[in-house]
């Protein structure tokens, strides 16, 4: 986990906003999600600097972020009067400018950049907000996954072929073959995979496979094809790989 | 924050550049304070500058466009405060708070002034 304490001024902001984007970043947040995340926050650390020690000298404040599984953690902790959500209205957004409250963007503006916020207040702890932003893998709409099942070999590779044609006919460079329902291949069938690299090549494009079962492993094992294929253990990570150079 | 100011005959132009948040805002409440005093009510506010927004600096925006508006010359003419050259990042702010909306966009500086 990291931390960071600071006076709770407006100096701090800039600080609070280099730390949580150094953060985000490095936790494979995407550059969106990062710019979300330094919003929210800034918007927090807003509040605390302009309002928690309001009216004595400034305290301090406390912000960390960690990552646990897919989520990006960040906490905020002052000591100041104790903050209760309730008491901000949230702001109707759909008013005209007449009627428009200007309190309450701040929290609004956490609330939807955020995947999840609580705040909690404690006498002893003082008041604790936890944001939440889910890491997810970047999607991307140039990779083709095709699902093969059961027996890859002499009598039904020829349809995977066809199949891989008309996906490159259609312009698909980026293929990733998803094996995790196959329980046979052959040396026809491997050949098959072979013939699809090589055509995809061509085409300056990359063949991939991914979620092997034990014994068709070993059949690229046995015959040496492991060092010629790119083999990934799951959909995510063989998705990520394309375009890296590594085919 | 930097802010270039630009007087015309009839409208005021304030070109943002930067980061407009709760430890700049207050410069540009001062700037549009300013004009306000002059009597000058008609804004035109070039974004195309501008970094970054959080919620002090659409505050200072917004209570802007109500003062401005609470000027009137005839029931037709009058205060306001129209903002030109919005970049992605801050027009989604704009959105998200529903700013899009309360103010009067426009795609370029010069068509914003001639719309007073």
């Amino acid at each position: 986990m990291e931390i960071l304490t600071l006076t709770a001024n407006l100096d701090a902001l800039a600080y609070v906003s280099a730390f949580i984007t150094a953060g985000a970043e490095r936790s494979g947040l995407d550059e969106r999600a990062t710019w979300q995340v330094q919003l929210a926050v800034d918007e927090a650390a807003t509040n605390i600097v302009q309002h928690a020690y309001a009216g004595t000298e400034p305290g301090t404040f406390t912000i960390t972020w960690e990552v646990q599984d897919n989520r990006f953690i960040v906490t905020l902790r002052d000591h100041g009067r104790s903050f209760d959500p309730q008491e901000v209205p949230t702001p109707d957004i759909m008013s005209p400018l007449e009627e428009r409250q200007v309190g309450g963007l701040g929290i609004y503006l956490m609330t939807r950049l955020m995947d999840e916020v609580r705040f909690d207040f404690d006498p002893q702890e003082g008041n604790f907000l936890t944001m939440v932003k889910y890491i997810t893998a970047p999607t991307r709409d140039d990779v083709v996954v095709m699902p093969l099942s059961g027996r890859v070999d002499a009598v039904t590779s020829p349809r995977i072929s066809a199949e891989v044609r008309d996906h490159i006919a259609s312009g698909a460079r980026y293929l990733l073959l998803d094996m995790s329902e196959v329980n046979f291949l052959s040396s026809s069938g491997l050949r098959a995979l072979l013939l699809i690299r090589k055509e995809l090549m061509t085409e300056g494009g990359e063949l991939r496979l991914c979620s092997l079962q034990e014994q068709v492993y070993d059949v690229f094992v046995l015959t040496g094809f492991t060092q010629v294929f790119a083999i990934h253990a799951t959909q995510d990570e063989a998705i990520a790989a394309f375009g890296q150079g590594r085919a | 924050m930097e802010i270039t100011h630009k007087r015309f005959n009839r409208v005021d132009l304030l070109a943002l550049k930067g980061r407009l948040d709760a430890t700049t805002s207050p410069q540009l409440k001062q700037e549009i304070e300013k004009l306000f005093a002059d009597g000058r009510y008609r804004l035109v506010i070039d974004a195309s500058g501008l970094e970054y927004v959080s919620s002090p600096g659409l505050r200072v925006l917004i209570e802007a466009r109500k003062r401005a508006r609470e000027w009137k010359i005839t029931d037709l003419e009058g205060g306001d405060v129209r903002i030109a050259n919005l970049p992605p990042r801050i027009k989604e702010v704009f959105d998200l708070t529903g700013f899009t909306s309360l103010f009067d966009l426009f795609d370029d500086t010069t068509e914003a002034v001639g719309s007073f």
